[in-house]
């Protein structure tokens, strides 16, 4: 009975999403100028790729373990030691993996997740260092507040700003979507916090009585990517709709994204969730999809191997089964190509490698880890 | 059970469905909206509306369906039930209401165990929510048992 319920979990969000796909399927075939390669695979849903110095990628495995893989692409059979436990069921695991900015330094890896039981949960960033191919002297800096039940819409996105703080996205938990306009809950907000959790005395809402200092921006559904683009010096953070109204956002402190008051989406069932799709005091996405693509990792590209792309986004797409090229435009976002799609399957994460290839994580109980280079070497 | 009794309960299944739907979608779009109010936005009245009469076409046969698949065995489970009572129309509907309140609960938690969200209807969130759409499955049973009814007091036509 209750493989009968996963098998049907496991389809459902493919069936709401179908007329998506049918769209993109009507999409120009792509001219390939690319060629993709397998870099390592086995991997159990791999969700988020960091690259270290030396050469090699720490990838986490939503069923909760990070991963090494060598610079030759060889899997290493043992996880890393030293990752906190976590609450792995649904959407709930292990999430991302950033390095600091100054990792040769300080050794630090940060690391998100699901945190807790499934009767109370919450996104946790932890902190450790990495000695000896393991972490070590871990502590988690930050729990989301407050807890929640379910196994379903965590965020868990980070990404760090020049000033060496760092932003983290949170998600609605699904059943706490009005929870996303409380300025006293963590839930369906982005925090910014320092690399020890403590908050910076400039977060846009510190001293503002009954706001969690920690709050950078509100109305948050799912935030499943967040970049910074330090040419731009603009942050991007997207989210995951419901049954359309996934968003490409420019985040700015202080800024109510609007969820679940304004969305272009309406609920799995049909159900309108808001007769609104803009408000005065909410800012506009981006870029809106209508329908949904369900998109997951985003990378802004910056690399030699593909210039056409330099300062462009790539959005991976799980249901959508492709990755979107987005130009960023004055007022807005232009998806302008998806890429990917003869590969068939659904993609969990986009990153832009140190050597200017793009990496890719498929989002599947075997997951890849592919790399995009040029058809032609340059 | 003859063809005619046969055709006349398919009928009033249907309808009984249909009402039952009805309301749910009502229902829910009234749970939603006040969410949303609740928030701080002003919501007009022909906004309200309108909005409640979208979600009849776009959450409607979803939770039509999800509505017969309820009421099925609810029914007749309570058609059972009714043949160990004391006669007594009064009792009877309130056993097929009861009988619908409880399928269409029964529905609610199939679907969110099956579905990968938590709850699959918003408004069946909290307890209120679920009590208020559990008299969409009470009206579905309800409609059923008194077509019935009304379908056995009518005179009964016979050839000469």
């Amino acid at each position: 009975m209750t493989r009968f319920f996963q098998i049907v979990r496991s389809h459902f969000w493919s069936g709401f999403t179908l007329s998506g796909c049918a769209l993109l399927f009507s999409a120009a075939a792509h001219a390939a100028d690319y060629r993709v390669e397998t870099v390592a695979e086995g991997l159990s849903h791999p969700w988020s790729l960091a690259f270290l110095p030396d050469g090699r990628m720490l990838v986490t495995e939503r069923t909760g373990t990070l991963r090494l893989i060598e610079a030759d692409g060889q899997l290493r059979e043992t996880p890393v030691s030293g990752v906190p436990e976590a609450f792995v069921s649904g959407q709930a695991g292990l999430k991302d993996v950033v390095l600091a900015p100054d990792f040769e330094d300080s050794r630090e890896v940060f690391i998100s997740y699901a945190c807790g039981t499934r009767r109370a949960n919450a996104t946790c960033l932890a902190r450790g260092q990495w000695q000896d191919d393991a972490l070590a002297q871990v502590e988690v800096v930050f729990r989301a507040s407050p807890d929640k039940t379910g196994d379903a819409h965590y965020g868990a996105r980070l990404a760090f700003l020049p000033d060496d703080t760092l932003v983290l996205t949170l998600g609605d938990g699904f059943d706490y979507r009005e929870a996303a306009q409380d300025p006293g809950s963590h839930i369906g907000k982005t925090v910014r916090l320092h690399r020890d959790g403590s908050v910076p005395e400039d977060n846009p809402f510190v001293g503002h009585e009954g706001v969690l200092p920690e709050v950078y921006t509100l109305g948050h559904r799912n935030p499943q990517a967040i970049v910074y683009d330090s040419e731009g010096e603009r942050l991007l953070a997207h989210e995951h709709g419901p049954r359309g109204g996934d968003e490409i956002n420019l985040l700015e402190p202080g800024k109510n994204y609007g969820w679940p008051l304004v969305t272009h989406g309406k609920d799995y069932t049909g159900a309108r969730i808001t007769p609104f799709e803009s408000l005065p005091g909410f800012e506009p996405p981006l870029l809106d999809w209508t329908p949904s693509i369900a998109p997951a990792g985003m990378t802004l590209y910056r690399g030699k191997l593909f210039p056409q792309w330099e300062g462009q986004l790539l959005v991976a797409a799980l249901a959508g089964m492709r990755v979107h090229r987005v130009v960023l435009e004055r007022d807005g976002a232009r998806d302008v190509e998806q890429l990917f799609g003869e590969l068939n399957e659904r993609f969990r994460d986009v990153r832009t490698g140190p050597d200017g290839a793009v990496y890719l994580l498929t989002d599947s109980p075997q997951g890849r880890v592919l790399r995009v280079m040029p058809a032609i070497e340059r | 059970m003859s063809l005619r009794l046969m055709s006349r309960s398919v009928l009033y299944f249907v309808l009984a469905v249909l009402a039952a739907s009805l309301l749910g979608s009502v229902i829910q779009s009234q749970f939603n909206l006040a969410q949303i109010a609740a928030l701080g936005a002003e919501v007009p009245p022909a906004l309200w509306w309108s909005t409640t009469l979208e979600d009849m076409v776009g959450f409607g046969p979803l939770y039509a369906a999800m509505m017969a698949v309820a009421l099925l065995p609810a029914l007749l489970v309570a058609a059972l039930v009714c043949r160990w009572l004391p006669p007594g129309e009064a009792l009877r509907l309130t056993v097929f209401a009861a009988a619908g309140a409880v399928g269409i609960f029964a529905a609610f938690q199939l679907a969110n165990m099956a579905a990968p969200m938590p709850t699959l209807i918003a408004a069946t969130r909290g307890l209120g929510g679920t009590l208020a759409m559990m008299l969409s499955g009470a009206l579905g049973g309800w409609v059923f048992a008194r077509l019935h009814s009304l379908d056995q007091r009518l005179p009964q036509h016979t050839p000469a």
